[in-house]
């Protein structure tokens, strides 16, 4: 606790100094993640070890190329690696809340910059920000309420805004509306922060939230939450399978992702998989986080090390030992052991038309091998997808770790 | 000695022939290879010598080879009246052919191929004689069909004229009348393998029904208990496909037609002792052990008998009736021998209503004409070698050249017609006496067939005789080249129908000697007048002029190929272009539909974000109202 506050503090000095010197703004943004690392308990530390990777990931992202607000940029990366390892620590509403608004908020700035201000897109992005971060909010808070006033109806209407405010922050469909545009039209530095590491604090915040306040209903009401993620999965995955622009496959590609991370929320009803499916989500997370921030990095250089973009892409696929394909894994073994077997298999439909396109982003992107930025990105994400040719089944401990106390 | 000599009846053969066979392959054409060909025709002699000495010294038994004890299946051999003698006639006619073809295939381009399948065509049969087994019978007979593929089709290069059948280059409508070998192989296999399907069905389900193969075992009056009429009348018709298909019986009969797309000695092989015999003998060996005569209270038996006779004596006319109009020579043997081999089933049918005596008549003339028609096939082919010519041409300056052709085709055709007193005279009224003994149960219509057809066959055979070396003309032109085998080998064949006739007359073989009784009684006796008659004037007047719309007719096979060559094809390339239809569906479905259907998904998908926030918000606002507003309302 003590170490968040003064990595914070580390990282406002940091951006301070930025106005001088860049060079020592990003040393105070390492000495800030590596403060992260000072973890309470034994099991956080490799989750805390892996956002600081995708934190890494993406400040060397930005780094790429220098934008308006080069220094307070690589902060506000961090400010939201600050966000997402508290918010494991954290079992109190107000902490959630102020968390999943710190993760959300810096993108705002970030969404902007670029080669050129873009503030077309910016206000898109806001807007359903604004939005989604207001449904969100007043959904915790009627939830949270129904624990002392029981009422069926508030609890539904907490739940149904929840979900909404969630699927629009990440870019569910079908409020995915934001994503394919943001994703194009944005410069690609910046939405290889946006597509990574600020999708995880939300899902993990609303886990928390719906375990915190979860009663008889709930059963009742996972039926919305899988109607969003095969809608999101349907779209997302049809919609980039004939996309022609790179980025614009990978925003439905996001959005497909996201549907698959939402499928898991159907199993909290279940005590016996849900830290299965916690695992498989999170580490579906970790893999969208890790591979859309290096293929955007790669969008902005045009390309990169031809073997490590297919790797990338293979995983996203799903294919064994890489970490995509064991996040599928635990959240087909979730859905199957809950009880929805429909759903497991449009997962596995979708990932079937997912295949093609994958193919092509790899392929579109695949480049000689130059030694670069943009390729040691590529080769961190590549080594970290990498990560379960051990089985992760450690990472199921990981998982209940961060939401078993609850 | 039998544990040797069995199996070396039907391996020496096979084994003989595949020196030649692969030396073929090594160096096709040379003078070493070719003299192969007297090994090949050795290992006829050993088959022949067996079953002679199985003839003459083997009690009437059964001789087993273990193969699947456990599901007893075996090699059963069965020694009794029928298979020793067919065996015999099988041996001797493959035998004499044999010698023969060493002189007519001489320089031919694959002798290899030739006596392989010459030989595998001989030990086929002989297994289809001897097997008591109905799976070993039909891999005798599976081997039959293959060789009669392999010969028919022999001159598979298409290039000579000589080995066509029809006038080259006619067309009636859409059909080309005329076939080269390799048609002729393919029609053949084609006709055959339709036959056999069902066949094998039958034979699996008298298996499956009785847990047995072996004929003489098989309850067949339990079986056909079991099954009832309508069970009893589909599996015999089943199972007679493949002999009706085999021996050529309407509607199948153009593949025999064309089926002299093939050297001379496979037509002469052919039509006397093996593939189309094979139908009607196992017909006879079935019917042996069926006993029909003893099951007059069996349901369905009877109307099975009664298809037969009639399959049998319709196709015996129809073939009677196109070989008056033949002009080419082997084609218009091959018409009278889908005659005869109707005339087999017919009365082989009779038994039902006669007793075994009809099938004995049926066997004995199976014999007489396997004789007869072997010799005037050597005849036939001794001719075509000797003019290059396939139609019937030649006076008497021919037949003084070929006396002994000529001398062989008079007492070839005489005895085999029935012209009294020759040997087919006394089968014969042995035959009208049967169809007109069992008029009583039948009507008079089978005894009308049958007199119909024996004038008509009559006829036609005179007219094979004085076409050829009477009255044919002179247009042709003769080449003898000195042969001896030839002549030697049909010499020998047609004396053997004078051993028939001594042993008929002598009655030292005691079924033949009940031909003489019948030969005495005056009906038969007017039958033998009349087909004498209608052979003198046949053979006076081969040709009638003014009858030739009738002769073309009659030559066109009553117009049969259309069946086999255009509406059998039609209904095929029906089913054909549905499946076809099927397979562009699923091509289209999985070519173009599913892929256009993801891209106008994807296209609409991609649609909306045409970059309006107002729009997006909208949509996102009004799909927040609509659920909050549904929930609210209770839809849980």
């Amino acid at each position: 606790m003590e170490a968040v506050v003064a990595s914070i503090l580390l990282l406002t000095v940091g951006a301070a100094v930025s106005l001088k010197s860049e060079r020592g703004a990003i040393w105070l943004c390492v000495a800030a993640l590596a403060l992260l690392l000072v973890v309470p308990r034994i099991e956080l530390l490799i989750y805390s070890m892996l956002i600081v990777a995708i934190a890494l990931i993406n400040t060397a992202s930005l780094t790429v190329k220098r934008n308006q607000i080069s220094g307070v940029d690589y902060s506000l990366v961090a400010l939201i690696a600050v966000a997402t390892i508290y918010i494991a620590y954290t079992d109190n509403l107000a902490f959630i809340l102020a968390a999943f608004v710190l993760a959300s908020v810096p993108t705002y700035a970030l969404v902007m910059v670029g080669d050129k201000a873009n503030v077309n897109v910016a206000i898109k992005y806001i807007t359903f920000m604004v939005l989604a971060t207001v449904l969100f909010l007043i959904g915790s808070f009627l939830l949270f309420y129904t624990k002392y006033y029981t009422s069926e109806l508030l609890y539904t209407l907490g739940f149904v805004m929840l979900i909404l405010g969630l699927g629009m922050e990440v870019g569910c469909a079908p409020m995915h509306e934001w994503v394919p545009d943001v994703f194009t039209a944005a410069d690609p530095l910046p939405v290889s922060v946006i597509a990574s590491i600020t999708k995880i604090v939300p899902f993990v915040a609303a886990y928390k939230i719906l375990i915190l306040t979860s009663n008889s209903l709930t059963a009742h009401l996972t039926l919305f939450v899988a109607f969003i993620a095969v809608v999101s999965m349907f779209t997302g995955n049809i919609g980039a399978l004939t996309a022609r622009e790179t980025s614009r496959i990978l925003a439905y590609s996001t959005v497909a992702n996201m549907g698959y991370v939402m499928t898991t929320l159907v199993v909290l009803s279940s005590q016996n998989y849900l830290y299965l499916a916690f695992a498989g989500a999170l580490l579906q997370l970790i893999v969208n986080a890790v591979g859309k921030a290096s293929l955007f990095t790669s969008i902005k250089v045009d390309g990169t090390s031809t073997p490590l973009m297919y790797l990338i892409a293979m995983s996203f696929i799903g294919l064994p030992p890489f970490m995509g394909f064991y996040s599928k894994l635990f959240i087909l073994m979730s859905l199957v052991g809950t009880g929805f077997v429909w759903l497991a298999f449009l997962l596995i439909i979708n990932s079937a038309i997912s295949i093609p396109y994958y193919v092509r982003i790899a392929r579109s992107l695949a480049r000689p091998t130059i030694p670069g930025r943009a390729t040691t990105i590529a080769f961190v994400a590549s080594v970290i997808m990498l990560i379960t040719v051990v089985p992760p089944n450690w990472f199921v401990d990981v998982a209940t770790s961060l939401i078993g106390g609850v | 000695m039998m544990e040797y000599e069995i199996p070396l009846l039907f391996i020496a053969p096979v084994v003989c022939s595949l020196p030649i066979a692969f030396a073929w392959v090594h160096s096709p054409g040379t003078k070493w290879a070719e003299k192969l060909a007297y090994l090949s025709v050795f290992g006829l002699f050993i088959s022949l010598v067996i079953a002679l000495h199985v003839l003459f010294t083997y009690p009437e038994q059964h001789y087993t080879i273990q193969w699947l004890p456990e599901y007893n299946i075996n090699f059963v051999f069965i020694f009794d009246y029928l298979s020793k003698y067919m065996g015999a006639l099988t041996g001797i006619i493959a035998f004499l052919i044999g010698v023969y073809g060493l002189e007519y295939m001489k320089g031919d381009y694959r002798l290899g191929w030739y006596w392989f399948f010459f030989n595998m065509f001989t030990a086929s049969m002989l297994l289809v004689v001897y097997s008591d087994n109905l799976l070993m019978l039909l891999i005798g007979w599976e081997g039959l069909g293959l060789a009669s593929w392999g010969l028919i089709g022999h001159w598979f290069r298409d290039d000579d004229e000589v080995s066509y059948v029809g006038i080259v280059g006619r067309k009636v409508g859409p059909l080309n009348m005329y076939w080269p070998p390799s048609m002729g192989g393919w029609r053949a296999i084609s006709t055959i393998r339709a036959g056999d399907m069902p066949m094998f069905f039958a034979v699996a389900a008298i298996y499956a029904l009785t847990g047995t193969l072996n004929i003489s075992q098989i309850q067949w009056g339990g079986l056909f208990h079991m099954i009832g009429y309508g069970g009893t009348v589909l599996l015999c018709v089943l199972f007679l496909m493949g002999p009706f298909t085999k021996s050529a019986q309407l509607p199948f009969s153009e593949w025999l037609m064309t089926a002299m797309t093939g050297p001379t000695t496979v037509s002469a092989l052919l039509h006397s002792a093996t593939m189309v015999a094979a139908g009607t003998y196992v017909f006879m060996r079935v019917s042996w052990y069926i006993q029909p005569w003893t099951m007059h209270h069996v349901p369905g038996v009877e109307v099975v008998y009664l298809f037969v006779l009639f399959v049998g004596l319709i196709s015996a006319l129809y073939g009677a009736s196109v070989a008056t109009g033949c002009r080419e020579r082997k084609v218009l043997l091959a018409a009278s021998t889908m005659s005869s081999l109707g005339l087999m089933f017919g009365c082989a049918a009779a038994s039902y209503w006669f007793g075994k005596f009809a099938i004995l008549v049926a066997f004995w003339y199976l014999i007489t004409h396997a004789f007869a028609k072997a010799t005037l096939f050597l005849v036939a082919g001794h001719l075509i070698h000797a003019t290059h010519d396939r139609f019937s041409h030649g006076d008497l300056a021919l037949a003084k050249k070929m006396k002994i052709a000529f001398a062989a085709t008079i007492f070839g055709t005489i005895s085999l017609v029935g012209i009294p007193p020759f040997t087919a005279y006394w089968v014969k009224s042995g035959m009208d006496e049967v169809i007109h003994h069992i008029a009583h149960e039948v009507g008079m219509v089978p005894l009308t067939l049958l007199v119909l057809t024996s004038l008509l066959y009559s006829a036609a055979l005179a007219k094979f005789l004085s076409q050829n070396f009477i009255k044919g003309g002179s247009d042709y032109h003769l080449h003898l080249h000195g042969e001896k085998l030839m002549p030697l080998a049909y010499a020998t064949m047609v004396s053997m129908l004078a051993v028939l006739l001594y042993q008929i007359l002598t009655a030292t073989e005691h079924v033949a000697g009940h031909f003489v009784e019948m030969g005495y009684i005056s009906s038969s006796f007017m039958v033998g007048l009349g087909v004498t008659a209608t052979y003198l004037i046949a053979l006076y007047k081969p040709s009638i002029p003014s009858l030739s719309k009738l002769g073309t007719f009659l030559s066109d096979r009553m117009e049969m190929p259309f069946l086999n060559d255009y509406i059998v094809p039609g209904v095929g390339w029906i089913i054909a272009w549905l499946v076809g239809l099927g397979n562009s569906a699923i091509d289209w479905f999985c070519h173009r539909g599913i892929p256009s259907a993801f891209n106008s998904f994807s296209r609409s998908i991609r649609s909306i974000q045409i970059g309006y926030l107002r729009v997006y918000v909208k949509i996102v606002l009004g799909f927040v109202m609509l659920v909050i507003v549904v929930s609210a309302m209770g839809w849980w």
